[in-house]
């Protein structure tokens, strides 16, 4: 199995379009650390500056017609701002921890690149014709096709790992090394306000963004496998996270949907304490994430198991 | 010597909805022999060797490789496989040499030693760190039968080998394949439908049509069997169609002149003479009478014939 892995692995990094995406993630970390620079200004009297941001929040839950999560969201900054007013604590100053905190939009584009990658691996044998001679060894279907998805998930981990090393390094040379143990204002899953370490909360986020990067690689895999179709499978999985962003706030509002995993893909709502409904945790989105890579792969390797190579 | 078969067809069919592709195959091959799968195309050669190799379900029956079942213990049977099916398709943008490293990790005891020395035997050492889109036909090829040949097999698979080969590659790839079965006791299975190739390649050959095995002989047999021999009478090209008229008004038949002034008969020896008091009488310049060996290609079309 490690040497079937071995070679997925040789087969993904030596394409040309396995690098223009590493590059390309490589230049987009670094761009969104510049902008999150510039954007950033250091406050010069915390105290004034936090009692603006209450006036703010609470002029923001005067509108009525607030959507669910931007009205959670000031709720959350609310009890943070007075939570620092009245206990003295002031937000840390900008450091490559926080700023790691703020892009975890850019997980977004580790699954893009990831799905194109999952939805080529299997389908591009077919188009190359080269499964014919990667089935006919002393292996099963069953070692082939899971050691190839077992190295598009190694090669997601890897751009998830770049994404943290270059975000960090960039940050670094705007903000200095950063203090490790540094800690700033949380919610907890019950909505209070707790103390957390920065550092450890950037790791929880990107650690547990596993779980959503894997069960949309698992999709484009899947459908890539069934359908024998790396374009129809990148196509897919594109629309599939488009719609899935905007069946977050409708989750909101219809309670089965929760049992998609739309609602369930986003890690870093329950880093900020934004479920899509009161009685999400995190527990239970990593459970239904799980459940479908479960079903998925057992379609996908049961399809594989029966199928003719005809052609 | 080994008595037990490399291959062994037990009425393997392939049947896909209610249209039977292959009917029930049953032939043995033994190691060290080279054995020709001929047919036209769409007979159902390739099908047979994807069932060979586990690519597609066989229907009905089994094909054993070594003693073990190709549908019930896969492992053990392709272990002692080696095959191009269709095209020699490679990684075009791996190396020649990753390309087999890629299949030299898949089977133990593949050393890189075994990597170097395969792709010397082929000949490919001197580009074999280029990537694999700038190899020629031939040299894909080349590279397509060394990862065949990677771990040694006791059984070579080569479907349509010569397609996209030169007369030189033909030529080396029959020679090599020769040696492969008398020196190394491989049995090679070759499927083709150019037969010419085939019957100097081929110690037996399996004549299949239309999903069934319709002869398997001896090559030697196979092109020597029959008692007419194919004569050919080289005439004045504006007799010919006089020539022509007057034979098969006397119930011989005539195959199509491939030069004019050239036509192809088939005669029992003792009919020659007969024939050519015949011609002569009705005053046609004889230049020349050829007794021909018929080929394979002359066999296959009578047989398909006679099926018909």
């Amino acid at each position: 199995m490690i040497g079937l892995i071995a070679n997925e692995s040789m087969k993904i990094y030596s394409r040309r379009l396995t690098w223009i995406l590493l590059l390309l993630l490589l230049g987009i970390t670094i761009g969104a650390s510049v902008l999150g620079n510039v954007n950033s200004a250091r406050a010069a009297d915390w105290r004034t500056e936090t009692e603006q941001l209450v006036r703010q929040y609470e002029d923001r839950l005067r509108i009525a017609e607030l959507s669910p999560t931007l009205r959670a969201d000031a709720e959350n900054k609310l009890k943070i701002a007075n939570y620092r007013l009245a206990n003295d604590v002031p937000a840390p100053d900008p450091d490559p921890w926080t700023a790691l905190l703020s892009f975890s939009g850019l997980i977004e584009t580790v699954i893009v690149f990831a799905i194109i990658v999952g939805a080529d691996i299997v389908a591009g044998e077919y188009t190359a014709g080269t499964m014919k001679l990667l089935l006919i060894r002393p292996h099963s279907r069953a070692a082939i096709l899971f050691s190839k998805y077992i190295a598009v998930l190694l090669f997601a981990a890897a751009m998830l790992a770049l994404l943290l090393l270059c975000g960090y390094a960039a940050n670094v040379l705007f903000y200095g090394w950063g203090d490790l143990r540094a800690t700033d204002l949380f919610l907890n899953g019950q909505g209070q306000v707790v103390q957390s370490t920065v550092s450890m909360q950037v790791l929880k986020m990107y650690g547990l963004s596993l779980f959503p990067i894997a069960a949309y690689v698992t999709f484009a895999f899947a459908v890539s496998t069934i359908l024998r179709s790396g374009a129809l499978a990148i196509g897919i999985s594109l629309l599939i996270m488009i719609v899935g962003n905007s069946m977050i706030e409708a989750t909101a509002k219809i309670e089965g949907l929760k049992y998609l995993p739309f609602a369930n893909s986003d890690m870093s709502l329950y880093i900020f304490h934004l479920p899509a409904r009161p009685e999400m945790t995190l527990n239970f989105s990593i459970a239904v994430l799980s459940a479908y890579i479960a079903a998925l792969l057992l379609l996908s390797w049961i399809v594989f198991q029966q199928r003719d190579v005809s052609f | 010597m080994n008595h037990m078969p490399v291959v062994r067809f037990e009425r393997a069919a392939k049947k896909v909805g209610k249209r039977t592709i292959v009917h029930d195959l049953s032939f043995d091959i033994a190691a060290g022999e080279v054995f020709g799968f001929l047919g036209p195309n769409g007979a159902g050669k390739t099908t047979t060797v994807r069932m060979m190799v586990g690519l597609i379900k066989i229907s009905r029956g089994d094909i054993f490789i070594k003693g073990h079942s190709i549908t019930k213990s896969f492992k053990q049977a392709i272990r002692h496989v080696g095959a191009i099916v269709e095209n020699p398709d490679l990684y075009n943008y791996l190396t020649g040499y990753q390309n087999l490293k890629h299949y030299a990790r898949m089977v133990p005891g593949v050393t890189s030693d075994r990597i170097e020395e395969i792709a010397e035997t082929v000949g490919l050492t001197g580009r074999l760190h280029d990537k694999t889109k700038t190899y020629s036909l031939g040299m894909r090829q080349r590279l397509g039968i060394a990862q065949a040949l990677l771990h040694r097999p006791s059984l070579l698979i080569l479907d349509e080998p010569t397609n996209g080969l030169d007369p030189a590659g033909i030529h080396e790839l029959r020679g090599y394949l020769k040696r492969l079965a008398r020196e190394e006791d491989v049995a090679v299975f070759v499927s083709s439908h150019l037969l010419s190739e085939m019957e100097s390649m081929c110690d037996r050959a399996g004549v299949l049509q239309n999903g069934k095995l319709i002869r398997i002989e001896k090559v030697n047999d196979l092109v020597r069997g029959g008692d007419k021999k194919l004569v050919c009478l080289t005439l004045d090209p504006a007799q010919a169609q006089q020539a022509r008229n007057l034979m098969t008004a006397s119930n011989y038949e005539v195959r199509s002149e491939e030069r004019p002034g050239e036509l192809r008969i088939p005669l029992r020896p003792d009919e020659i003479p007969a024939v050519s008091q015949m011609l002569m009488q009705a005053g046609i310049r004889i230049y020349g009478i050829q007794m021909r060996e018929p080929s394979l290609e002359d066999k296959f079309l009578e047989w398909t014939e006679e099926k018909k």
